[in-house]
């Protein structure tokens, strides 16, 4: 997968290395990590390193009691004369045992509750999950008083009451996971194999698992010390170990308060703070790190999409706009993507002009560089992204000028956007007539409701949905009807250009004809521009009067529709065609372009296309061909370089 | 010929319909969906045939029932005379050796936490079919080979997301062959995959065809796409098989009305082809509620009095080609494919 895809398409599960990459970049977690990696070697060394054994027994004499950190004793002495510090760290081994212990407990049940909930479903998931309910709505606390009180305080019994109680949010947790991993592809394809369940369960479901729990678990021994210490504060813990809850509870029932005595109570509870804290860094790393879910979708909140010292190229002057200018000029466009090895090129350097009423096809495969461009133009880019050179000049404005509040009232109403899925685009608890109207008096706000619902059923009725169905919702809408509403939301403000991106992938043949007829209709009734991204080259033949065929993030040939298919220049675009196959001629036999096309963190140093070129020679590898111009239009390819004899 | 290695009789495939609050209310049940309805073909060793057709026609819920995935409602499917919805246990089991499914979509179908080596074994290791580690690894590396994957050495310890998708397709093919199938399910295997990409695929599904005699069912919703490279056309439309016959046939001489606008909807990358595309209005109707007479007369652009009433059977319109429409049957049918 090219490094493009990594960033805009955020898979659903997360690589091993990926996660590791990730969580390193979280700083908080490595402090985290390291206050808790603290607390378990002391723990573990606590004989070695503390100055005295707190477990001795030596007799108390009155003036050990309460004495102020000296020498002798850094933390001073408590309430029975002992070193302080010494008490803390062997307090550690108890916190930690009871964190660690119980949070294993609670991570069995609520992984098995988890897991058979999730994948069984049915009954037993209902009823598990309304255990699980009835336990996570019970306060903790109270329940955990009570049973330690009526069992009696014993390490034992307080690792089981906080364990069998703290089960509910991995349950939840592991469920939610497991119902998820069960529903995806590669579980029906071992399903499909013969895999049984035993199988599924070692092989597809639990490696799933296994590392959410594996960051849960670490939140819930947080929660588990934190419990430890409160039933130890109040007087139910284990009289015989020392634990900081403890050392805190005899130094307030012991008088060191009013003997100010502030390192006996000072200490244990920092100690509390410190581990809790460092699980709790640690835990949300690994959950951040682990759990997919928290990723942020791509279209959410873009950064700084132009580069502060964008190149503007010099020759580019905005023009007098008249009847014939070309609406949208690309020029020079490039656009890079942050990634973790310094920027990757996504876009480079492509230009291209759109009339009015001109269907302009953007073609090219997934990771050329079209999808990119295209939000590149209405500054849509996903977060990461950055346009480092050029300009897009809509008649004499330039587009990357425009400040957030400009370019919002732009969009909407010169340049409009449909989308491959629009299921997702449209909202689904207000009616599709409602939405229209709604974007409509956003940018046009002297609009009444009544003239803009008006308006929404006239735009419904032209794309050939019927005003009838304006007030129904988008999930009583098909594919094809929910694509034809995205376009008439795109006409709602009376658009100048409109960038369509794959706007008919996901749909039937059927239905893709009658998009593209629609699409066709409304660009020679509006007048208005239109650029379709797409990989379909059949799609393109059936709707677009010019042609930009891109490759590796660069404009590889430029023509009209006609002359590209008849007399393709370039030999990505001639490939391209051979591999395309025609129903009206069954017989041909059809090649692919071997190999791949290039990634963006290996673009080759000369022609991009070189690698797979069948005709490359000893320019291509090195230098990177300019356009030349042919006949129309124009292609990057030395051999139709006039200093080149055609071979 | 020898006998067929697939047979489907009279296939059909109900799905109780959701009961919703207001139909319950009403004491009306919903009527069940009936995905598939009666569709019947035989395939041979070697034979690749393509069930094609739109959403909703019932050709993902054939391929699942010919996987033995889903239990029939009435007819069958026999696989070299074992009916494939009667076995179960040790038989099911058995079955699934021999018939293997190639998905749609390679980034979804693949496991991310699996190496590749690992995700081709996986059916080897279910199935306890290598008694030693050697033979497991040289079955491993057989299949990857058959698949395209070379050498095999750059691809064995790689994860999916390091793979493109035509390397990623390439893998579950791979895992499907390690098992030596005689019946490949490919639920459109290429429509994820780019254009450069898709050519290798198809080739490479023919060549098992050809070469190892494995037969192949192609369901997709692209024309295009198994023109070059299904022996057969089996067009489907809301649950039924409306036309059915060797591929050229079919591409240059459909019968049946639904066949002859799918075809000429197309696209085609020649924009100096002149055709008529026949847009049909609407869309695939619910298959819960199946108009009567001929199902697709609602839309169809050549409907006469009897289609609301009659169900056409398939009809032989030529040396193994059958179209399931009363205009066939009564000679009227002018055919306007493409020549």
């Amino acid at each position: 997968m090219s490094a493009l895809l990594e960033v805009t398409a955020p898979t659903t599960a997360i690589e091993p290395k990926r996660a590791w990459r990730s969580f390193l970049r979280h700083r908080m977690g490595l402090v985290g990590a390291a206050m808790l990696a603290i607390a378990v070697l002391l723990a573990v060394a606590a004989p070695l390193v503390a100055p005295y054994d707190p477990y001795a027994h030596v007799r108390v004499n009155i003036l050990d009691i309460y004495q102020a950190p000296s020498a002798v004793h850094p933390l001073g002495t408590d309430d029975g004369g002992k070193d302080v510090l010494s008490s803390l760290i062997y307090g550690a081994r108890v916190s930690l045992i009871v964190g660690f212990a119980a949070a294993a407990i609670a991570l069995v049940i609520g992984g098995l509750v988890g897991i058979v909930a999730g994948y069984r479903g049915g009954w037993i998931g209902s009823l598990l999950m309304r255990v699980t309910d009835f336990f996570l709505v019970i306060p903790d606390l109270a329940l955990q008083i009570v049973l330690v009180a009526i069992i009696g305080p014993s390490l034992g019994t307080i690792i089981l009451v906080i364990g069998a109680l703290g089960w509910t949010t991995t349950a939840r947790l592991v469920r939610s996971q497991t119902l998820t991993v069960r529903e995806r592809k590669f579980v029906m394809r071992a399903r499909a194999i013969g895999a049984g369940d035993a199988h599924i369960l070692r092989r597809h479901i639990m490696p799933a698992v296994l590392p959410l729990m594996l960051a849960n678990m670490v939140l819930v021994i947080s929660l588990a010390i934190l419990s430890e210490s409160t039933l130890a504060f109040l007087g139910l813990g284990d009289p015989t170990v020392i634990s900081w809850g403890q050392m805190l509870n005899f130094a307030f029932d012991r008088g060191a308060v009013s003997a100010g005595a502030w390192w006996a109570l000072i200490p244990p509870g920092l100690a509390i703070v410190w581990v809790v804290l460092g699980t709790t860094l640690l835990g949300t790393a690994l959950e951040d790190a682990l759990n997919p879910r928290l990723k942020r979708h791509h279209l959410e909140a873009p950064g700084t999409d132009v580069a502060r010292d964008r190149v503007i190229p010099v020759h580019d002057a905005p023009r007098v706009a008249d009847a014939t200018a070309p609406i949208l000029r690309v020029r020079d466009l490039s656009i890079e993507f942050d990634a973790p090895g310094g920027p990757l090129r996504a876009v480079d350097q492509v230009s291209f002009d759109l009339h009015r009423g001109e269907t302009l096809g953007l073609v090219g495969e997934s990771g050329c560089g079209k999808t990119t461009t295209a939000l590149g133009i209405l500054r849509l880019l996903p977060p990461g992204g950055r346009v480092v050179s050029g300009s897009v000049w809509f008649n004499d404005e330039d587009l990357l000028s425009l400040d957030g509040r400009a370019l919002r009232a732009f969009r909407w109403t010169h340049l409009s956007l449909v989308f491959q899925g629009a299921m997702n685009a449209l909202n689904p608890v207000s009616p599709v007539g409602d939405q229209i109207s709604e974007a409509l008096r956003l940018h046009a706000p002297g609009t009444t409701k009544a003239a803009g619902l008006r308006r929404a059923a006239e735009l419904l009725e032209r794309v050939g949905i019927g005003r009838r169905r304006a007030n129904e919702y988008p999930h009583t809408y098909s594919g094809g009807m929910r694509q034809r509403a995205m376009i008439a939301l795109a006409l709602a403000c009376d658009p100048d250009v409109i960038i369509a991106d794959e706007p008919t992938t996901a749909l039937d043949v059927m239905i893709q004809a009658q998009i593209l007829e629609l699409l066709g209709g409304i660009a020679r009734d509006f007048g208005m521009g239109i650029i379709l991204v797409t990989h379909d080259l059949g799609v393109v033949a059936q709707v677009c009067d010019r042609i930009v065929v891109m490759y590796g993030g660069g404009v590889a040939e430029e023509n009209d529709a006609a002359t590209i298919f008849r007399a393709p220049q370039h030999p990505y675009t001639q490939q391209l065609l051979q591999s395309f196959p025609d129903v009206a001629h069954p017989d041909r036999p059809l090649r692919g372009i071997p190999g791949a096309p290039p990634r963006l963190d290996a673009m080759p140093a000369g022609c991009r296309f070189a690698p797979r070129c069948p005709h490359a020679f000893e320019r291509c590898p090195t230098e990177r061909p300019p356009d030349y111009a042919t006949d129309g239009g124009r292609a990057a390819c030395f051999l139709i370089d006039p200093a080149e004899a055609r071979p | 010929m020898t006998g067929a290695l697939l047979r489907v009789e009279d296939l059909v495939k109900e799905f109780p319909a959701r009961s919703t609050l207001g139909a319950w209310l009403r004491r009306r049940p919903a009527p069940p969906v009936r995905a598939v309805d009666g569709i019947s073909f035989e395939l041979h060793a070697g034979e690749v045939i393509a069930l094609v057709g739109e959403s909703g026609c019932g050709k993902t819920t054939t391929g699942n029932l010919l996987m033995g995935l889903l239990p029939p409602s009435e007819g069958r499917v026999m696989l070299d005379g074992e009916e494939v919805g009667a076995l179960s246990g040790r038989g099911l089991q058995r079955l699934r050796r021999r018939v293997q499914m190639v998905f749609q979509d390679p980034y979804e179908s693949l496991n991310p936490r699996m190496t590749v080596a690992e995700i081709v074994a996986e059916p080897l290791r279910v199935h306890r079919v290598a008694a030693t580690r050697a033979e497991l690894w040289a079955r491993v590396t057989g299949a990857l080979t058959q698949a395209g994957l070379t050498p095999v050495d750059a691809y064995l310890h790689r994860y999916p997301f390091e793979l493109s998708g035509g390397q990623r397709q390439r893998v579950v093919i791979a895992a499907a062959l390690a098992l030596e199938p005689s019946l490949l399910v490919a639920d459109e295997p290429v429509s994820m995959l780019d254009v450069s990409i898709r050519a290798e695929i198809l080739n490479l599904l023919s060549a098992l065809a050809r070469e190892q005699g494995i037969a192949v069912v192609m369901i997709t919703h692209d024309l295009s796409t198994v023109a070059a490279y299904a022996d057969r056309i089996a067009v489907m439309y809301l649950g039924r098989i409306v036309e059915h016959g060797p591929t050229r046939e079919v591409l240059a001489n459909p019968r049946h009305p639904y066949a002859q606008a799918l075809l000429s909807v197309v696209p085609v990358p020649d924009p100096s082809a002149r055709r008529t595309p026949v847009i049909l209005r609407g869309e695939t109707p619910d298959p819960s509620r199946i108009p009567t007479g001929c199902r697709f007369h609602p839309r169809c652009p050549l409907a006469f009095d009897r289609c609301p009433t009659v169900d056409p059977p398939l009809y032989q319109v030529g040396a193994d080609h059958q179209a399931a429409c009363l205009l066939v049957a009564s000679g009227k049918a002018s055919p306007r494919g493409l020549a």
